[in-house]
């Protein structure tokens, strides 16, 4: 399977040390992640909040380095970042300082594309997300929505293999989050970008995976890898009323269930202020802060 | 949402609105210029009004007419311009001198932690030390020339400068500096990319700072030790009873003050386009 996988995780686990400095209340936030995304596939994280889905996408990005087990693209381990992977962030990370074709273009400068050409690209992808005439607009003159557009189109034009999506449409209000979606599962229905895009929305996942990874609450494993059916992505008109698309929502709804509530718990604890074993520490660990 | 708001606005063509009301625009300046110069008209006139009625002493506080025909005097005889000369040129020299110096410096500063942790401490105690006290080490240094006036301006410039430049460059958007870091750019390509922009704002807040303050400490300095300069005719004149000339002093000061300022804005505003446009306040 490895020969043809675009991204590998083998056996990731990820430890931040502790505020404390103590080695015991080191924390986990990812623990032996093993998961394979196809060239050219569409695959989708779900978890919820504090899953670690943020801090494996740092590892792919090469922005952070595994505790142990490997990251690999292409059968090559990732040492750090690159151009070959753009990440969508939530929070658009556009550069306020330039236009929206100049922030199109930076991805190209770090490439050392010549100026001609990047305006030439820059120019092609604000049309891709339907941008065009907003080229000489600043970040702080658009919408939240045309503001992802720009970041969606900065990431895809210097075209990387990868496409990591951080809760890239988490900030956005309904209407334009479901249209962003469309324009997103067209955009890679045509360019076949390998994408990982991390949500805690399950319509989402739904909507736009071609298959979905259920995480655990902290620290994060792959609970479950569940297939959306051919049928139900070839849907063209209103997905969501599908009966179908109800079915896979409740199958992933009760994964995740037991997940919200540990997360919900270890929120109580924390507002507390009690210490709090981690889930999946050994009971000696337990006994000795006991 | 505002965010919705906005899109809809931009949306909106604005343009046929827009030239409804040209003449609309006309008249809401006029009374904008005209609500804003109230204060001041009401100033000058009590200025003119309160010594000639007796509520002040007239040789303390001559009317302001009386004050502007001294004004014109002294502009004629080429004794103000003069002053005006010698405080300008000291102040800008120093002011340069700062920001050549200390922008670069704030920079590094800024960037390298450790370099950062050793210096601090001694920028803390020099910030805290009153320009002015230093002045007499800088006569004793420098003589009593322009190199000891200058050598004030630059030092007191030097602060606001520089810790505007450093927190600059500390409080750049982390998301940012990720989002460039994960094109892989080389850390001299973020730094100019991405820091360096990023903390002009901020930058500009210090250099703005630091005009006002040149103009402040030369004042002072000229007051104690000096042959020409506005801080010179004014306490000149105040020695010498030639009450007039004193106020003519002040009120270049303040229209010094005022352009200078103004200018520092407009270089400001040209280097800060792409920021959202601030309410005038000016």
């Amino acid at each position: 399977m490895s020969a043809q996988s675009k991204i590998e995780f083998v056996a990731v686990s990820k430890t931040f040390p502790a505020r404390s400095g103590r080695p015991g209340d080191a924390f986990s936030a990812l623990q032996n992640v093993s998961l394979q995304v196809a060239a050219g596939e569409f695959m989708v994280l779900v978890g919820p909040s504090g899953c670690g889905k943020s801090t494996l996408l740092d590892l792919l990005g090469g922005l952070a380095q595994p505790t142990s087990g490997q990251i690999l693209l292409d059968g090559e381990p990732v040492t750090g970042p690159g151009l070959n992977r753009g990440i969508v962030f939530q929070q658009y990370a556009l550069f306020p300082w330039r236009t929206a074709l100049e922030n199109v273009e930076f991805g190209l400068e770090a490439k050392g594309v010549a100026k001609a050409e990047r305006r030439e690209i820059a120019r092609s992808h604000l049309d891709l997300v339907g941008l065009s005439g907003f080229e000489g607009h600043f970040p702080h003159e658009l919408s939240g929505g045309m503001k992802q557009r720009v970041a969606i189109a900065r990431s895809l034009a210097y075209n990387p293999e990868v496409l990591l999506m951080d809760e890239p449409f988490a900030a956005l209000d309904a209407q334009t989050r479901e249209t962003l979606q469309d324009e997103l599962r067209s955009i890679w229905e045509k360019s076949r970008t390998t994408i990982l895009f991390i949500t805690h929305g399950i319509d989402e996942a739904i909507c736009l995976g071609q298959r979905i990874a259920v995480m655990t609450f902290r620290p994060g494993r792959i609970k479950r890898i569940v297939e959306v059916p051919a049928e139900l992505r070839a849907a063209t008109d209103d997905v969501r009323s599908q009966p179908e698309f109800g079915r896979l929502r409740h199958e992933i709804w009760q994964l995740l269930q037991d997940e919200v509530q540990e997360a919900a718990r270890d929120e109580r604890r924390n507002k507390l202020g009690t210490a709090r074993p981690a889930r999946g520490s050994s009971l000696r660990e337990v006994a000795l802060r006991g | 949402m505002a965010n919705a708001d906005h899109s809809l606005q931009l949306l909106a063509p604005e343009r046929p609105l827009a030239r409804v009301s040209v003449t609309k625009k006309l008249q809401r300046g006029l009374s904008r210029s005209a609500r804003r110069s109230v204060a001041i008209a009401a100033f000058l006139a009590l200025w003119e009004i309160a010594p000639r009625v007796g509520l002040v002493e007239p040789a303390f506080l001559p009317p302001l007419s009386e004050v502007l025909a001294t004004g014109v005097e002294l502009t004629k005889s080429g004794q103000l311009l003069a002053h005006i000369k010698a405080s300008l040129s000291r102040s800008l020299v120093g002011f340069a001198l700062a920001i050549v110096y200390a922008v670069p410096l704030g920079l590094a500063i800024g960037h390298y932690r450790r370099f950062a942790v050793v210096v601090s401490p001694l920028l803390e105690a020099m910030r805290n030390t009153a320009a002015l006290a230093l002045l007499p080490v800088f006569i004793l240094l420098l003589g009593i020339g322009e190199a000891s006036k200058i050598a004030l301006v630059v030092y007191s410039c030097s602060f606001p400068i520089l810790l505007n430049t450093i927190a600059g460059v500390k409080n750049v958007d982390p998301l940012l500096i990720k989002s460039a870091r994960t094109l892989g750019l080389s850390s001299f390509q973020l730094f100019r990319k991405v820091i360096l922009p990023a903390a002009v704002p901020t930058i500009f807040v210090g250099i703005r700072l630091a005009g006002a303050y040149s103009l402040l400490v030369l004042v002072a300095a000229e007051m104690i030790g000096a042959k020409a300069g506005l801080g010179y005719l004014i306490i000149y004149a105040q020695y010498n009873f030639q009450i007039p000339n004193m106020y003519v002093g002040i009120l270049a000061l303040t229209a010094i003050g005022l352009t200078f300022n103004q200018s520092l804005q407009r270089v400001e505003r040209h280097f800060t386009r792409w920021k959202p446009a601030p309410e005038e306040e000016d």
